[in-house]
């Protein structure tokens, strides 16, 4: 039997279970948080985050994330030119590495979203074991896109030696972060439940 | 499911699975047990082996780490005798005065200020749970520690070191800091302080210390 099905509620910061009866929305009486049935707003909240940053997405990848200047040249850097720098030196794992946690992570992560939200507005009843599955998946691996914006921070806080080596941070990077943030918020707004929410479930 | 053997098992617990709402009892965990919702399969509870002295150990471990971590140089950068060092907040700084200040900010949430809040938070409360004193805003910090726990990224900072010192290792050399060897230590034990830190326990240990934001 579903808890909502029953009138109850569990409190998503101390998981008290507590009856809501139609209001839908009370305080905890274990830890005083607000409890709701489900996450409040919750498709149209996902939805909105997702879409700021898939938009972000495009200058995170297209605009440089830093610029490196040694002996007096250099060129600005995208994640992307930075991954085939690292690959056409050799390092082929810590270009993987890259590769994976700035360019793979946060586009799965995007379709993933993408595909959970649409499914639940179709009401689908597809494998919700695996759906689930998923979200928490996205859930576990997003932070790990916040590698490169570390990788930009520490070079420009060592390298600043003038004209012998400088390395300044680029736009890019801040559009990176505010992606890798506004994924992790719009998988936070999404309430899993909804996955297995049906009108038939509670007869 | 609800059945008719609940009264010789009162210890049982009703919840509802945070990602399927399915309701489930569940007994009282043997320490290093962990229940599954039968339904989505996600993590319903745990009782981490190890008690409540363990947890408290490491993070006061971690809290020492930190100090030094955060405060001695961490990396140094030499290019034909000429040296850089910075610490590790100083990377956040380095964002700010490039004027990407909110780039800066993020990485010094996620880097210091969050682990910093998770460590003290719950050190604060596993000390009070441990003594069974009802200590000033046990139940706020609990709430908080909650909100934070997702933005703790220090073992993503590790990957960003490694990659940054791979870039650098044609142009220049990379001297290592104290505060990295700190930093490597307060990764291993903050992780595993964290892995001890279970709010399921706490809160009910919580609840037979009578903290509650009202009567049930
Ligand atoms: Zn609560
Ligand atoms: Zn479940």
């Amino acid at each position: 039997m579903r808890a909502s099905c029953l009138g109850l509620a569990s409190c998503a910061v101390c998981n008290q279970l507590m009856r809501l009866p139609a209001r839908r929305t009370g305080l905890c009486p274990r830890c005083g948080s607000q409890v709701y049935v489900r996450k409040p707003a919750s498709l149209s909240n996902s939805w909105a985050l997702l879409l700021a940053a898939v938009i972000m997405y495009f200058p995170a990848n297209l605009l440089p994330i830093m610029t490196v200047m040694y002996l007096g040249s250099g060129q600005p850097d995208t994640i992307i030119s930075g991954v085939i720098r690292l690959m056409m030196h050799g390092d082929w794992p810590i270009a993987l590495v890259v590769f994976v946690a700035s360019v793979l992570v946060p586009l799965l992560k995007m379709i993933v979203l993408l595909y959970l939200l649409l499914s639940v507005h179709r009401k689908s009843t597809f494998r919700r074991r695996e759906r689930t599955r998923l979200y928490r998946m996205t859930e576990l691996v997003g932070r790990w896109s916040m590698v490169d914006v570390f990788v930009v921070a520490l070079l420009a806080a060592l390298v600043h030696l003038g004209v012998l080596a400088d390395i300044t941070p680029g736009p890019g990077a801040r559009a990176f972060a505010a992606v890798v943030i506004l994924t992790m918020l719009a998988a936070m707004s999404f309430d899993p439940r909804l996955i297995w929410d049906r009108e038939e479930d509670c007869q | 499911m609800p059945d008719g053997s609940a009264g010789r098992n009162d210890t049982r617990e009703l919840v509802a699975c945070h990602q399927c709402d399915e309701l489930q009892y569940i007994g009282v965990l043997a320490p290093g047990q962990s229940v599954r919702c039968y339904r989505c399969d996600a993590l319903l509870a745990r009782n981490p082996a190890g008690g409540l002295l363990l947890p408290i150990l490491l993070n006061l471990g971690a809290l020492l780490l930190m100090l030094l971590a955060y405060f001695l140089p961490f990396l140094t950068l030499e290019i034909q005798g000429r040296l850089q060092t910075t610490t590790l907040p100083g990377t956040a700084k380095a964002l700010y005065e490039a004027g990407m200040g909110e780039t800066g900010i993020v990485v010094l949430l996620t880097t210091v200020i969050g682990p910093v809040v998770l460590v003290t938070g719950s050190l604060y409360v596993l000390l009070g749970v441990k003594l069974y004193r009802p200590l000033p805003g046990l139940r706020h910090i609990m709430v908080w520690i909650g909100h934070v726990l997702p933005w703790g990224m220090l073992d993503v900072f590790m990957v960003g070191v490694l990659v940054a010192a791979v870039k650098l290792s044609d142009m220049a050399n990379l001297v290592v800091g104290p505060a990295l060897y700190a930093y490597v230590a307060l990764i291993v034990v903050s992780t595993a302080a964290l892995s001890l830190f279970e709010p399921h326990v706490i809160w009910a240990r919580m609840d037979r210390m009578g903290v509650w934001y009202r009567a049930r």
